[in-house]
This record gives structure tokens, C-alpha cells and sequence, in this order.
């Protein structure tokens, strides 16, 4: 059991790693380009990617392949994630694509890796009233459920919406512009 | 500085991939760790969070690392976190696009070759990365890429907010670009 764990965590982090750095999607200068909303290659690729697993996940949801269980709503949610983007703006990558650049040879991803760690550690520390104040209210997470409506109703215009953010930021801004 | 796109793959074909390795994930995690959810990061840096904490802290009891430390997902996290090293590894050695650095070219342009003012600013925002994401349970893997496609009401709030608070650290970092329009 132990050997599948760590096989199959060592194949699912290459291929994606490998994905990544081939995607280009590693890259300091696109990750700030698109913070500083010039160069939008990583917002077209992780759209597609979530346009593509959002029809899959639901479509094999129906056949009652599998089943989805949305993250639910907490102060966290929006206290961490604004914590987290300064850090990402900071860095100029996020977790998966530090790990990526420590093997594409960028030293600093080094040290980035047991800074994230400290930060988890940290967190760990201050749990408690971290708990009490940003994770004890919590709205349940099914969109669905929330609006009252029939899922594909929400899916596919979704869907419509992100296609049409990359089909919009296709045609105005090229891959290849110089911006630093 | 412009990025050399010659030897990228073409976003569309990037994030189909992604999206079919989520889903085959998502089996596979089912049947060997209980878990019905793709894969993320975040705890992989939670595994390494709980060796330390265990050993050097005496953290044993605490919730956060007790939870990293005896979950099994957090140690598939962990060898997918090797797993990506090697990945990245590869892809840059095949593509010949590897190169070492010890920080960003662009960095270096704007802010000075300072490698010890970098490593600073590495180090804050790591600690700000990796505490962010454990309170937002989940990363731009988890919260994105994952969480985004089963449209979970936390993971829109959790990424919104990492664009919202990205976008205006880098406009910080970077003022002159954010203004000017002669990028060409």
C-alpha cells in the first residue's frame, strides 16, 4: 500500500510538472505578467483546464462514476487567499510551479520550499484563535444548492463565461509580447 | 526582456492535459486514499511542515500537524511534490530550456542584483504563501484548477482572492508597467 502511495505521487507530480515547465507556465515573467494583467498565457491555460474538468467531473458525476464535493465558504476562504496572493505576487509562482522551477535549476524555489513550510507551521501554531475567528461560520460550498438551481444551468453558462474571458484575452494580447 | 515561446506548448493543449490528469486522479486517489478529491500541493508542504513540527517543536498534539502527519494523502502529496521537481527537471532538460539561476533575470532588471534583498522577499512570501494556503485549504492547484471546476463557492472566494491580492503586490512591485502601454 505504502509503495502505490509513493508511486503514484511520484508519476501524478511528474506529469504535471512536466505539463508546467513545458507549458511555460513556470516562468517568473509570466506569472507576473499576468498579475499585472500583460500577459495572460497561465489565466488561458488554467481556464481551459477548468472549463475541460468541470464538464468531465459533472458529466461522470451523472453516469454516478463519481462525486463531487464542493470546498464550503468560511472567512477563511478570503482572509488566506488574500494572504496567499500577496505571497504569490511576492514570489512571482505558487506552490506547484515552485516546485517545478527547483527542477529547472532556480536556486531561490529552494528556499521557497521550506518558507512555505514555515508558513504551514506557523499556521499550525496559531490554529486555535485562528479557528475561532476565520473557520467557525461556514456556508456550505454547493453552488447549486445555493441558487436553487439545476446544475447544468450553472455549469454551462460557466463554461460560456470562461470561454469567452480566453477567447477575449486571445485576441487582444499576444503570448509573445515584450513587457519587462 | 522578452519570453522566448518557441519551445511552449500552446496553452489549450497544457490545460486539456491538466484537465484529464485531475480526472484520472481523482479515481485513483479514490481507491487507495480514501479521498474524493484530485490532487493538490498544499499538503505535500504540510508533510514537511509536520516532520518538522514533530521534531524540532513538539507539535504532536497539535491538530494542523497531526492532520498532515497521519493522513495519507498528505504523504501522496508529498512524493507528488518530488514527482514535480523531477517533471520540471525533465521537461526543461528535454526542451533544453534549463537554467539555473539563483534569482529572476527580471527581478534582477528592476530591483537590483541584491541576491540577499531577493532571498528576503523569497522568504516573506513564502511564509505568506504557505500560511495563506493552509487557511484557504488549498492552493492555485486545489483552489483553481480544482476547486474552480466543481464551481465550490470557497474556492471561487479563496481564487478571486489570490488574483485580487496578486494583482495589486505586483502593481506595487512593478508600478512603471502597470501605467505605461508601450509594451511593444
Amino acid at each position: 500500500m505504502m509503495l502505490i502511495n509513493i508511486l503514484f505521487g511520484l508519476v501524478v507530480g511528474f506529469i504535471f510538472g512536466f505539463i508546467l515547465t513545458k507549458t511555460g507556465v513556470t516562468k517568473y515573467p509570466r506569472v507576473m505578467g499576468m498579475l499585472l494583467l500583460k500577459d495572460f498565457k497561465i489565466l488561458k491555460f488554467m481556464l481551459t483546464a477548468v472549463i475541460s474538468s468541470m464538464i468531465l467531473f459533472y458529466l461522470l458525476g451523472d453516469f454516478g462514476l463519481l462525486k463531487v464535493v464542493p470546498k464550503n465558504l468560511e472567512w477563511g476562504k478570503l482572509v488566506g487567499g488574500l494572504i496567499f496572493g500577496t505571497g504569490m505576487g511576492i514570489l512571482g509562482y505558487c506552490p506547484g510551479t515552485m516546485a517545478a522551477r527547483i527542477g529547472e535549476g532556480k536556486k531561490e524555489a529552494i528556499i521557497a520550499l521550506f518558507g512555505t513550510a514555515l508558513g504551514i507551521l506557523i499556521y499550525a501554531l496559531t490554529i486555535k484563535p485562528v479557528k475561532a475567528t476565520f473557520l467557525s461560520t461556514e456556508i456550505n460550498g454547493n453552488i447549486f444548492l445555493q441558487l436553487g438551481l439545476n446544475k447544468w444551468l450553472v455549469i454551462i453558462p460557466a463554461a460560456i463565461l470562461f470561454s469567452a474571458i480566453i477567447y477575449f484575452v486571445n485576441k487582444k494580447v499576444s503570448d509573445n509580447k515584450k513587457i519587462f | 526582456m522578452k519570453v522566448d515561446n518557441s519551445k511552449e506548448w500552446h496553452w489549450f493543449k497544457g490545460g486539456i492535459l491538466v484537465s484529464l490528469l485531475s480526472v484520472a486522479t481523482y479515481f485513483i486517489f479514490a481507491a487507495i486514499a480514501d479521498r474524493n478529491y484530485p490532487f493538490g500541493i498544499t499538503a505535500g508542504f504540510g508533510y514537511i511542515s509536520a516532520f518538522f513540527g514533530k521534531t524540532f517543536a513538539g507539535l504532536n498534539e497539535n491538530p494542523v500537524i497531526k492532520r498532515f502527519s497521519e493522513k495519507p494523502d498528505a504523504f501522496i502529496e508529498f512524493f507528488i511534490l518530488i514527482g514535480l521537481v523531477i517533471g520540471g527537471y525533465t521537461a526543461s532538460k528535454l526542451s533544453g530550456t534549463y537554467s539555473p539561476e539563483n534569482i529572476p533575470a527580471v527581478w534582477e532588471k528592476y530591483h537590483g542584483k541584491s541576491v540577499i534583498k531577493r532571498y528576503f522577499f523569497v522568504v516573506v512570501g513564502s511564509i505568506l504563501l504557505g500560511y495563506g494556503a493552509a487557511l484557504a485549504g488549498g492552493c492555485t492547484t486545489g483552489n483553481i484548477l480544482q476547486g474552480w471546476a466543481h464551481l465550490s463557492l470557497g474556492s471561487i472566494v479563496a481564487g478571486a482572492s489570490f488574483f485580487a491580492a496578486g494583482i495589486i503586490t505586483s502593481k506595487i512591485l512593478y508600478p512603471k508597467l502597470g501605467d505605461s502601454d508601450d509594451a511593444n
